[in-house]
């Protein structure tokens, strides 16, 4: 059975102003006490309480920095929380920076077959999905040359192509429902939703509301760190939408 | 621990394509390509024994074969070393992605090395058969459980090096420094009694790679097996330091993204 538990998790970054320390760090500054590097702590998240339960479809949106993607990451276990507890039962597959962690100088057909391992393939599960994938991407010939020769919107195309390929129990999605041209656009929407379809869980990040409403029915609204309000996706799309454009007024 | 490596299992083949990817990139345009893994050992070795072999008056083909050995797992523990300090960066888009366990990217660094060292290795029998010949071929299989040592070892030092230069980036630069003066401390181009009995001599014994070189030189250049007390020392050598490397994997597995 699939579902996500966060108890009063909170996330804090401590970010070293002269990142990381060198030797002379060590020796002259630790000497001279007052010159001690500071430390900026960011309180990404705060004290956060969360239930999704198997079957629920729950989209995530907020201000550009108000916690969403560390929301997201700390559910694919890659940030621990700082103080809180999560709990997270069932395979999970995440869809964050797709277009990130290309091999330039491999063809797409490698790409396919390495970034599939990332995502938990075999060999023989990838080799079963290629042609599907190869197919979904439209890159044709272009699949046998370096990545390194393809435009930023084929990448996205490989990319979107090969993280939808797997079939999840627990999907995590970050931002990548707005990929490629326009035609590609539709293609996209339709393997989100038949991917959605099989997973058992799901949590969405995304600006497109129009796309939270069709994939959601859940609502989460992040805010500075925190979880500002939570509901039905339609409520809660309307009432971000309506502060948002209060926000704007105000500072006109 | 167990658990840790079970899911380092899991992952095979997304490392084992990365290392694939690494070997096809390294001779990528190269005209020679993997033929540079053969060549570099020899030359160096040419260029050693040239200069070293009338300082210290050594008989050949022996010399040459001491050399050659001693350079080959001497290359494979440099660069995994010196390259393990970069694994963690190496792997940064994937780590931010997928929470595998840390412990695949020095893995990858040194298995790749490990194809290096193997391919040396193949010269050093080579120039060994064809210089002096086997007496004995049977003591060859020995070679495995030295390499299988010789590859921890590597692994333990990649995971040592990666994990240190995420918190202290003059690490790279130690290591190369380090590396400079190790390589006259330990009895590469020399033997340990060349520097006479003295305590020069007592601290280059004291190396914990001596007996590690001595587990490949032992079947090729005598035809006998290492003794049991060599295997001791560099097994006991070997496992401090891979329980050394599973400290940064148990307290800061989780936690390293943060400083990177």
């Amino acid at each position: 059975m699939a579902c996500i538990e966060l108890d009063r998790l909170s996330l804090t970054f401590r970010i070293k102003q002269q990142g990381r320390r060198s030797l002379k760090d060590l020796l002259v500054r630790q000497i001279f006490q007052g010159f001690r590097s500071p430390v900026t702590k960011i309180r990404a998240l705060q004290d956060i309480n969360l239930q999704i339960g198997e079957g629920e479809r729950v989209g995530i949106l907020g201000h550009n920095g108000a916690g969403k993607s560390t929301l997201l990451k700390v559910l694919a276990g890659i940030y621990p929380p700082s103080r809180g507890r999560r709990l997270v039962q069932g395979q999970i597959s995440s869809l964050f920076d797709i277009a990130l962690g290309f091999e330039d100088e491999e063809t797409g057909w490698e790409n396919i077959s390495y970034r599939g391992f990332l995502q938990g393939e075999t060999p023989r599960s990838i080799r079963s999905k290629m042609p599907a994938i190869a197919d979904f991407s439209e890159l044709g010939d272009f699949l046998n040359m370096p990545v390194r020769y393809y435009s930023a919107g084929m990448r996205i195309r490989l990319a979107f192509a090969i993280a939808t390929a797997i079939e999840p129990e627990i999907l995590l999605v970050d931002e990548v429902l707005s990929v490629g041209d326009l035609a590609f656009q539709h293609k996209a929407r339709q393997r989100m939703r038949e991917m959605m379809a099989k997973a058992r869980l799901i949590v969405v990040v995304s600006h497109d509301l129009e796309s939270l409403a069709n994939l959601c029915d859940r609502c989460i609204w992040m805010d500075h760190g925190r979880i500002h309000r939570e509901g039905a996706v339609q409520e809660m799309i309307a009432t971000y939408s309506a502060s948002v454009e209060s926000n704007r007024n105000t500072a006109a | 621990m167990g658990g840790y490596l079970i899911s380092v299992w899991r992952c095979r083949y997304f490392w084992l394509s990365l290392v694939k990817m690494d070997l096809r990139n390294r001779y990528r345009r190269s005209v020679l390509g993997v033929g540079w893994s053969l060549l570099h050992p020899l030359i160096m070795t040419a260029i050693m024994c040239t200069v070293f072999q009338r300082i210290l008056h050594a008989p050949m083909p022996d010399y040459l074969i001491k050399v050659l050995a001693g350079l080959a797992c001497w290359n494979f523990i440099l660069s995994t070393t010196v390259q393990g300090c970069q694994c963690l960066y190496q792997g940064e888009v994937y780590i931010r992605q997928y929470p595998a366990p840390a412990a695949i990217y020095p893995l990858r660094t040194a298995l790749g090395a490990l194809i290096h060292f193997l391919l040396a290795l193949c010269v050093v029998i080579g120039v060994t058969w064809y210089f002096k010949g086997f007496d004995n071929w049977l003591v060859l299989p020995s070679l495995i459980p030295a390499i299988l040592l010789l590859f921890m070892l590597g692994w333990s030092l990649a995971v040592l090096t990666g994990f240190s230069n995420v918190y202290f980036k003059d690490t790279q630069h130690l290591c190369d420094l380090g590396f400079q003066i190790l390589f006259y401390a330990t009895p590469i181009i020399y033997e340990p009694s060349d520097l006479g009995g003295g305590l020069l001599s007592r601290l280059v014994q004291c190396n914990p790679l001596v007996p590690v070189l001595k587990l490949f030189r032992d079947p090729i250049l005598d035809g006998r097996l290492p003794d049991p007390s060599t295997l001791g020392v560099a097994s006991l050598a070997v496992s401090l330091l891979a329980a050394l490397a599973a400290l940064p994997l148990w307290r800061l597995q989780k936690t390293f993204i943060f400083r990177m």
